[in-house]
């Protein structure tokens, strides 16, 4: 008993010096179910390889340069998409949260395509742009634009009608209002748009890639089942995971945190 | 010397619940002098926060009309300063760029706006707390940011609407205090909206009682200043004058 309560706290303090920790200690137990059941041979080796493989497989696609290609393809999909639906979502989230005719006329249009998930858009967009980078780079500004122009309007609109009212009677002018009062006052909520824009986005672009890519991760899992290679799927696999994990983990969530308790939002 | 003159001011908006007009403000007539102190007082649902927001230029009027030093007014503008029961301070400015905010729209350069803004600090006994956010501070500080804050910016009329009402007891006694000493300071022209009776006879000149939209009566406030509350809850004119206010009101 004295003993678990010493490795709790050991636990504690560890974690609370480097919250890196924390974040890899639960995948231990993961990682250790994974490798006893591939060694111990309940399913043939060609189906179901051990965490070893795949380092294996790791480090030979990294040095035939395919990997770190094919990864870069990918970020670089996914960071033009975003960057595009931020650029479209965030001017007509502030057009729709400002303006009552803009809401009235956009909304129910909005809602309506937001129903039409990225992959329902891939048979027309595959014959009128073919397999290429056009049908790639639409679907994923499609999946980003709906949660950062939602998000945008509900932060717009959750901006206090004081403080614009405020900003007014010290000077301000129409167009100095949005820049000093709604976009600082709407910014939480365009991050946690783009937070969930993002990983939408990461997940269709995946999925797009085993249809009509020529390259990147997606097309890296797909094409490994052609081959059989089931070591490269698990490797695709964990690099998704991972992968989102930094992007969220390390660099929006505390932007996130850090704008919602600077704006009073959250409490710290 | 009058700066603000309200005259047959009228209120009247369609509610589209009651589907029926509604008349917030009948018919109001006031005259305000030049570094005068009026407080306007009465029971909720009388118009005064309405009366404020005309003024303030927030929302249109439906007859009569508002006149700064006889000039029509329409919309907000930097001439009238507004202090609000929210306090409605930036949330991601610190305290000196919320108070150099109104310099700033006027394009005074960084170094000029910051020199405002600590002078008016100063005069709030906030120097200390310039680098700080607002949710860092407590209410009652951040009021005397968002008093500060409206009186940097130099506007002729100061309109203040139920300023004190969401803070505790003793803070909004303190406020009190250290608003009329700055009012003796700089001598702003202030319209101080509120419920509180003995909040509006113990910081103006002059209470004007609102009743259903209507000024129900004036009374002049010839209590010396500077004003503490130490002494006026003994004195038996305060006692008198703010019997008198809150008879009307009750009756109102």
């Amino acid at each position: 008993m004295n003993l678990l309560l010493q490795i709790w706290g050991g636990y504690t303090r560890l974690t609370r010096r480097w919250p890196g920790i924390a974040a890899i200690i639960p995948f231990i137990p993961v990682l250790a179910l994974w490798t006893v059941v591939s060694e111990a041979g309940v399913f043939p080796r060609a189906f179901f390889p051990g965490p070893a493989d795949v380092v294996r497989a790791f480090f030979t696609l990294t040095y035939k340069g395919i990997l770190p290609d094919y990864l870069q393809d990918s970020l670089i999909r996914l960071a033009t998409g975003a960057a595009v639906g931020m650029a479209l979502g965030i001017p007509l989230g502030i057009l729709i949260g400002t303006s009552r005719w803009a809401h009235r006329i956009c909304w129910p249009v909005l809602l309506f395509f937001q129903a039409i998930g990225d992959i329902a858009w891939l048979p027309i967009l595959l014959i009128w742009f073919g397999f290429g980078l056009t049908t790639m780079t639409f679907v994923i500004v499609y999946t980003v634009l709906f949660p950062v122009v939602l998000n945008t309007v509900l932060g717009v609109e959750s901006v206090p009608r004081d403080l614009a009212r405020a900003a007014l009677s010290l000077g301000a002018s129409r167009a100095r209002v949005l820049w000093e009062v709604t976009l600082p006052g709407a910014l939480p909520n365009i991050i946690t748009g783009l937070r969930n824009g993002l990983g939408y986005g990461w997940r269709a672009l995946i999925a797009v890639e085993m249809i009509v890519g020529t390259s990147g991760i997606g097309f890296m899992m797909f094409d490994a089942r052609r081959a059989g290679s089931t070591v490269e799927i698990l490797l695709g696999m964990i690099i998704l995971g991972l992968l989102w994990y930094i992007v969220d983990a390390w660099v929006l969530a505390p932007l996130e945190r850090v704008t919602g308790q600077r704006w009073g939002l959250v409490t710290s | 010397m009058k700066t603000l003159s309200l005259r047959n001011l009228g209120k009247t908006y369609f509610d589209p619940y009651a589907g029926a007009h509604v008349t917030a403000v009948h018919d109001v007539s006031l005259d305000v002098e030049l570094g005068e102190f009026i407080s306007v007082v009465g029971p909720s649902g009388c118009g005064k926060t309405t009366i404020l927001n005309m003024i303030a230029g927030f929302i249109p009027y439906s007859k009569g009309d508002i006149l700064l030093d006889g000039k029509p007014v329409h919309g907000p503008g930097p001439e009238r300063g507004v202090v609000f029961q929210s306090f409605a301070l930036f949330p991601w400015k610190t305290v000196l760029d919320n108070v150099g905010f109104g310099p700033k729209m006027r394009g005074v350069p960084k170094a000029e706006r910051d020199r405002i803004a600590r002078e008016y600090l100063a005069l709030a006994g906030l120097s200390h707390a310039a680098h700080r956010y607002p949710n860092e501070l407590s209410g009652g500080m951040q009021q005397r940011v968002g008093v500060v804050r409206a009186l940097a910016n130099n506007p002729d009329v100061l309109l203040m609407d139920e300023p004190f009402a969401s803070v505790d007891a003793q803070t909004r006694m303190t406020l009190q205090e250290e608003l009329t000493r700055i009012w003796q300071e700089r001598k702003p022209t202030v319209i101080f909206i509120t419920h509180d009776v003995p909040e509006a006879v113990f910081l103006a000149n002059r209470v004007v009682v609102l009743s259903k939209g209507r000024v129900l009566d004036e009374i002049a406030v010839d209590l010396p200043r500077p004003r503490v509350w130490d002494d006026l809850v003994k004195d038996d004119h305060f006692k008198q004058l703010s019997a008198r206010v809150l008879q009307m009101v009750r009756a109102a």
